[in-house]
């Protein structure tokens, strides 16, 4: 077997693809770590100045109710250090949630609720569409098409040139022969893989610019072998139809159009037509929506407030009624999100029927972007908006001069906020959620490996020679 | 001598699984494509309906001249179906008033999109054409000549009493018209599909003529890249490795790797610096003028009072991204106190004074802002796109885009029209006497009637124009195409048998 994976590894590395290879995956891999040390402390520098304005402002506040009337103000999304590794289509996700309160005439202010903003920067951009060049983009399509380039032969050709006989003829069962055809491939290609990828580390890890610590170089660790395991795929796909097909040239052009059919267009094309199935509520819908509750809310306690003329009644009213129109509003908003981004999850769900929909998935989570990022961060900031309503409830309590009423100002206590006391977001990452996030995908890309090599063994084993 | 060798080419590239798996494969993508991209163009249609009916709705309800509501909509383009451009990406919602200049920085989106879905990328009938048309190409000429060779057959045609040039033309010829069998088809299915849901104009017929021409030439630009690598090479497994790195570098690698390594220069920042300082400038020099009028108008002690009666409001805004900027002078007041109904012709005096200079600040803000969107965003986007011709992908997207009027010059007529029709609005405030009627900020004698504003219409621009941008494209493939057929030529009559 390891004969037969030398024999093999000789011939490609001094084949003209194996060059072509090289200094494809060795450009595009340079490429992408020069534009990353270029893009990545930009990116850096405007998350740090941002959550340290919004951070100033929030520890700036030491009057309870102004804390708990205001919010915990913008919260950032910490960009991912992997940025390199999938973009993860980043740049159309919104990179912020904000605690908006909306002010209303009279001593009645409203308090804060969590606003998702939709961002879509791509609205004002004109440049031609493009595919950002990150390892995601390297190896779902330009490996994958390296892949078979190097298999669509290996069969069919030694087929045609008569050698698969001689070979056959030796004492060898043919599933090592096939194995060792796979070995042999899978190193050669390897070859310029793992060099290509050393040098982008190189690169990367050199720069002052960017630290990657740990962690970080155990997600890169599962990146790899999520690629490797996706490279598989694609060679065993390719010695499957050149065991099935006669004649290479024929064996390549079924490889091709498989490749563009479920690399190119699939996933595109899935998701346009999935994306239909479960349309979001239309933003003018949430609005009516979002009107209609604070309706709702209004015709409960507006007439309470009429009967009454006791100040402290008023108050209690009035705080009652701060708070649900808080809570509920809220709500609203994170229903009609979660609207939103289950139309678009279904969406990609459905285009794991394409492997690279699969890696690409897959690379976005361990590189920490994308949406299953996106979706950790709202959490993360759920938690978070938990933790400091917590927070002002428990300020409120230790205080016992003050009459409890959370929503007016004079309801709250007036004892000054030390600002250490006031909880800070923290956008975390953790590998373990990752880890479920990615376990369904990792299944279906083994399983399609698993199915393939079956497959191929199949095909193998009955082929005459 | 021609005619026999175009038939026997013909005949030998018919026959082959290539033919029909291509055949196949690109009627099936295509087919598919169409029906998403059919449902998307009505989906989006539908969209835009609501969004007019709505904003039609909106606007009678205003019932001041300052608290109109305006909005244009743009309709979606029938031919972005073959493709899309920036049609799908760009705002198509945008606001109208006089004391703001629209452009296409500032459109909005209809609120029934999902903006997560910009998540995934259209897939039009030109891409499908981009990746396939190429690979056909490719996959029918690597062994056009590399092949005859192998097998010894090129010696005998060649002994034959015809010329090297011929032989080419022959191969050329025959094997066009095979490839153009799927192109044609896979055509005619989607214009089936197309014309059955949604009515075209002749005009977009006739431009649809266009992307099929650009289409013929973008795929003989590959069959003779196919043809060259086949003729330079000795081998058919050569000939076949460098087609496809060929095709791999030209359709997936180069125009992503160039948007990459384009650097946007430094003095973007600083030129964008300058802009807004002069804008925030001259915003500055209005609010002085306004409070200039004020204070020399009303006593001082009474400002404020006066203000809140006649809902004075100031409001200066500057985007610093894209130097959007905006000014709005009136608050939503319900009535006048009767305390204040003898000011009422100094409200009007003002009224007429603030939106006539708000009206001619702005437009100062628009020429510097104009300068500098041209500068700073339109510029690169215009370097990248002839960066991006450097590949025929690059080219024929380019071509194709300005036959479908979906390319940044196309949309921008959209935009074009938006301002025109400010220019409309303006006018007719003029021609009313809005800034200094009563009705301009309050409405407790009567609200305004909407129903003599001028409607807003856009008609695209017609064939001759769409022509006249993609012509230059075109051109450059069916050079590409000449240049290519001479130099295959010339290395075959030179190279050795």
């Amino acid at each position: 077997m390891w004969h037969i994976a030398k024999r093999e590894l000789y011939d490609n590395l001094n084949s003209l693809r194996f060059a072509l290879a090289t200094v494809l995956l060795l450009a595009l891999m340079l490429t992408n770590a020069v534009v990353h040390l270029r893009e990545h402390p930009v990116r850096m520098q405007k998350y740090r100045d941002a959550a340290t304005e919004s951070l100033n402002t929030l520890t700036s506040r030491t009057d309870l109710y102004d804390l708990a009337q205001k919010g915990p103000e913008k919260l950032y999304k910490k960009p991912s250090l992997l940025h390199f590794c999938a973009d993860g289509g980043d740049s159309l996700l919104p990179a912020f949630t904000h605690a908006a309160s909306h002010f209303r005439g009279g001593e009645l202010k409203s308090f804060w609720r969590m606003t998702y903003p939709s961002a879509t920067p791509n609205l004002k951009n004109i440049d031609p569409d493009a595919t950002k060049i990150d390892w995601a983009f390297v190896i779902g399509y330009v490996l994958s098409l390296i892949a078979l380039l190097f298999t669509f032969d290996a069969i069919s050709g030694e087929r045609e040139h008569g050698t698969l006989r001689l070979m056959l003829a030796n004492p060898i069962p043919r599933h090592t022969v096939l194995i060792g055809k796979f070995l042999g491939a899978f190193i050669s290609v390897n070859i310029p893989f793992v060099i290509a990828v050393l040098m982008n580390l190189l690169v990367i890890s050199t720069s002052s610019a960017v630290h990657l610590d740990a962690s970080e170089w155990g997600r890169l660790g599962i990146i790899i072998g999520i690629a490797m395991l996706y490279l598989s795929l694609f060679l065993v796909l390719g010695l499957l139809v050149s065991a099935r097909v006669r004649q290479s040239a024929v064996s390549l052009v079924v490889l091709l159009l498989i490749w563009v059919s479920f690399v190119v267009f699939m996933p595109n094309t899935l998701a346009s037509i999935a994306s239909r199935f479960s349309p979001a509520r239309s933003y003018d819908a949430f609005q009516e929506d979002r009107r209609q509750t604070r309706r709702a809310i209004l015709e409960v306690y507006y007439p309470q407030l009429d009967e009454t003329d006791d100040p402290s009644k008023r108050m209690v009213i009035s705080g009652e009624y701060v708070t649900e129109d808080a809570t509920q509003d809220g709500r609203v908003r994170e229903a009609f999100l979660s609207e939103r981004i289950s139309q678009v999850s279904q969406a990609r769900t459905i285009t794991r029927i394409s492997p690279v929909a699969i890696a690409q998935h897959l690379l976005e989570v361990f590189a920490g972007t994308g949406l299953a990022r996106h979706l950790q961060f709202v959490e993360n900031v759920q938690l978070y908006a938990r933790e400091y309503h917590e927070f002002i409830a428990d300020t409120e309590r230790s205080d016992p001069e003050s009459p409890h009423i959370i929503g007016v100002r004079d309801g709250m206590s007036k004892k000054k906020v030390s600002p250490e006391s006031i909880p800070i977001f923290e956008d975390t990452l953790s590998l373990s959620k990752d880890f479920n996030a990615a376990a369904m995908d990792l299944l279906l890309l083994t399983l399609f490996v698993i199915v393939l090599l079956a497959g191929a063994y199949l095909a193998f084993v009955r082929v005459e020679v | 001598m021609l005619k026999t060798l175009i038939g026997r080419e013909l005949l030998d590239n018919l026959m082959t699984f290539r033919f029909a798996a291509v055949l196949l494969i690109t009627l099936l993508l295509v087919v598919a494509n169409t029906v998403v991209l059919i449902q998307d163009y009505e989906q989006r249609l539908e969209s835009y309906n609501d969004a007019v009916k709505m904003h039609d709705t909106q606007l009678r309800k205003a019932k001041t001249y300052s608290m109109m509501y305006l909005f244009v909509d743009r309709a979606p383009n029938p031919l972005s179906i073959f493709n899309v451009g920036l049609d799908k990406r760009l705002g198509n919602l945008m606001g109208i008033w006089h004391g703001f200049v629209p452009t296409l920085w500032d459109a909005q989106m209809h609120g029934t999109d999902n903006p997560f879905i910009a998540f995934f990328s259209s897939i039009d009938i030109v891409f499908v054409f981009e990746v396939i048309l190429s690979l056909m190409g490719l996959i029918f000429a690597y062994d056009a000549i590399a092949g005859e060779r192998e097998r010894g057959t090129l010696h005998l045609v060649l002994a034959q009493p015809i010329g090297r040039g011929q032989i080419l033309l022959a191969k050329y010829i025959s094997a066009m018209a095979c490839l153009l069998v799927p192109l044609v088809l896979s055509l005619l299915f989607a214009l089936l599909l197309l014309t059955r849901s949604i009515p075209l104009s002749t005009a977009d017929f006739l431009r649809i003529a266009g992307i099929v021409f650009t289409s013929f030439a973008y795929l003989s630009l590959f069959y003779l890249i196919g043809l060259l690598i086949s003729v330079a090479t000795r081998r058919t497994g050569t000939a076949l490795m460098l087609a496809m790195f060929v095709w791999g570098f030209l359709i997936l690698v180069y125009p992503n790797l160039i948007r990459a390594t384009v650097n946007p220069g430094g003095n973007i920042q600083a030129g964008m610096k300058t802009a807004q300082n002069q804008i925030q400038q001259i915003l500055n020099e209005h609010e002085q003028e306004c409070q200039k009028f004020l204070e020399n108008e009303i006593i001082a002690a009474e400002t404020s009072e006066f203000s809140k009666a006649f809902g004075l409001y100031n409001d200066t805004y500057l985007d610093p991204v894209t130097l959007t900027s905006y000014i709005e002078n009136v608050n939503f007041i319900s009535a006048i106190p009767s305390k204040f109904e003898k000011d009422v012709p100094l409200a009007k005096r003002y009224y007429d004074f603030v939106e006539r200079l708000t009206i001619r600040t702005i437009e100062k803000t628009w020429r510097i802002r104009k300068q500098a969107l041209e500068n700073i965003f339109v510029r690169q986007a215009t370097m990248d796109r002839i960066l991006l011709r450097l590949s025929p992908v690059g080219i024929y997207d380019a071509a194709t885009q300005a036959w479908a009027g979906t390319d940044l010059s196309g949309l921008r007529i959209f935009f074009e029209a938006a301002r025109q029709y400010r220019r409309v609005i303006i006018d007719y405030f003029y021609a009313k006497d809005a800034f200094a009627s009563r009705e301009w900020f309050v409405a407790d004698k009567g609200a305004v009637d909407w129903s003599t504003l001028p409607q807003f219409t856009f008609e695209r621009r017609d064939v001759g124009t769409n022509a006249k941008r993609a012509l230059p494209d075109l051109f450059l493939l069916l050079i590409g195409n000449l240049v290519l057929f001479m130099g295959i030529v010339l290395i075959f009559i030179k190279s050795e048998v």
